[in-house]
């Protein structure tokens, strides 16, 4: 796997809705800007080996970044994965969407649920947002929130970025009834 | 890195006194949410690992940070002299960004260019984002606190949330040297609103990924009068 760079994310909410957030609401994404291992090949059917060979490792290199980037236990989590133009969605998602990706995330953060995910297609420079939701509990609203996220010059055309994005709490000023109180 | 500091208040107390002391990590005086009416923070970190498919001899580490407050001058008009709020606020955010600066980039020893910036909300003057970063408030202090010489290289601009600027930056102590001019993208995605200024603060722990393009030690001499006697040209 070739990493071109890694880009970390902090963002510290400290007043919204014009009231004061404390502790500040923090939120972190930790971005592998990465070659596609699927590039210049064509179709490739199976996408097996490659998932076998990068997946994992992504996950590892990954997960503990995210988490010291926070400084805080995880309570919210989320993934991405962003193709340059030459790639296929497909590409992103096999690398994202299976558990030996996310349960290096899983197991660091003590997490029982599946991550939120953003997949999608752009030029270097793209705007993307990663959902995140409860890391034991995705139907808790209170947690369900993004953090978008840009990085200027990736992903090339033949490059990926996977993040994984870590919450300290859920959004700022949550004041929704829970679901229960519909149901 | 550091845990968030708490508390987000303003206040009519002077600045200065409060920029002067040291806080108690995460106590209601951090510097940057004293006199300033910091909305939030965003810290951006970039580690270059492999560039045109080899690692940088000398690995670098940037980064940028940005604090996105109320822009105290809002309704005033041209003439108004923005010395008196600019003496409250631009200490205690050259404080607070250069503190996540230094914590960012694992020590003040450890930061070797910087740059600073501004990006000024639409109901706002490009002379208030100025006035926040140009003057010694803020240029001097910045460059104490990161232990700098240099003049600090700077962008402004006046736009709207979501808006990006490329923060330049050079050496902190030797701004000639040309291995060291590089930039940052910056952008804060819902800032600033029209009525806010981000006040960034960047900063590198080394040079470009392969700088290659010699110094002024190293140049011929070069001159419009030396190129036109070239027959070749």
């Amino acid at each position: 796997m070739v990493v071109r760079k890694i880009v970390t994310l902090v963002e510290e909410i400290h007043l919204e809705g014009g009231r004061p957030v404390a502790p500040a609401a923090r939120i972190a994404v930790v971005a592998a800007v990465v070659r596609n291992p699927w590039a210049g090949q064509g179709f490739v059917d199976d996408l097996g080996p490659g998932i076998d060979a990068n997946a994992s490792d992504l996950g590892e290199l990954l997960a503990p970044q995210v988490l010291d980037a926070l400084g805080a236990p995880a309570e919210a989590f989320g993934k991405a994965a962003i193709v340059g133009l030459d790639g296929e969605i497909e590409h992103g998602s096999a690398l994202i969407h299976t558990l030996k990706f996310g349960d290096h995330f899983r197991k660091a953060a003590g997490a029982t649920t599946l991550l939120p995910a953003v997949e999608k297609r752009g030029p270097a420079g793209v705007v993307f947002d990663i959902p995140l939701k409860h890391i034991t509990d995705a139907t808790l609203r209170s947690h369900h929130q993004t953090v978008e996220v840009r990085i200027a010059d990736a992903p090339h055309p033949d490059e990926l970025v996977i993040a994984l994005a870590a919450a300290a709490q859920g959004r700022p000023q949550q004041r929704l009834a829970p679901l229960s109180t519909e149901q | 890195m550091s845990p968030p500091a708490t508390a987000a208040r303003v206040g009519t107390e002077p600045g200065r006194d409060t920029a002067d002391a040291t806080p108690e990590p995460g106590s209601a005086r951090t510097p940057g949410r004293v006199a300033a009416r910091v909305r939030k923070t965003v810290l951006y970190c970039e580690d270059i690992l492999t560039e045109n498919g080899t690692g940088p001899a000398l690995p670098a580490r940037q980064a940028v940070v940005a604090a996105v407050i109320e822009n105290p001058w809002l309704g005033t008009g041209p003439a108004r002299d923005l010395a008196p709020e600019v003496e409250v606020i631009a200490p205690v955010l050259a404080k607070a960004l250069t503190d996540r600066l230094i914590d960012a980039l694992g020590g003040v020893d450890a930061i070797e260019a910087f740059g600073k910036a501004a990006i000024v909300g639409t109901a706002g003057e490009i002379e208030h984002g100025g006035a926040l970063i140009h003057t010694p408030w803020f240029g001097n202090l910045m460059r104490d606190f990161l232990q700098g010489e240099s003049i600090i290289c700077f962008a402004d601009v006046r736009g709207d949330a979501g808006e990006t600027l490329v923060v330049p930056m050079w050496h902190k102590t030797a701004a000639a040297t040309r291995s060291h001019y590089q930039t940052i993208s910056a952008r804060v995605s819902d800032a600033p609103r029209a009525g806010e200024i981000v006040v960034l603060a960047a900063a590198s722990t080394g040079p470009r990924p392969h700088a290659r393009i010699g110094d002024r030690k190293t140049d011929p001499t070069v001159s419009a009068e030396n190129l036109e006697r070239d027959p070749s040209w």
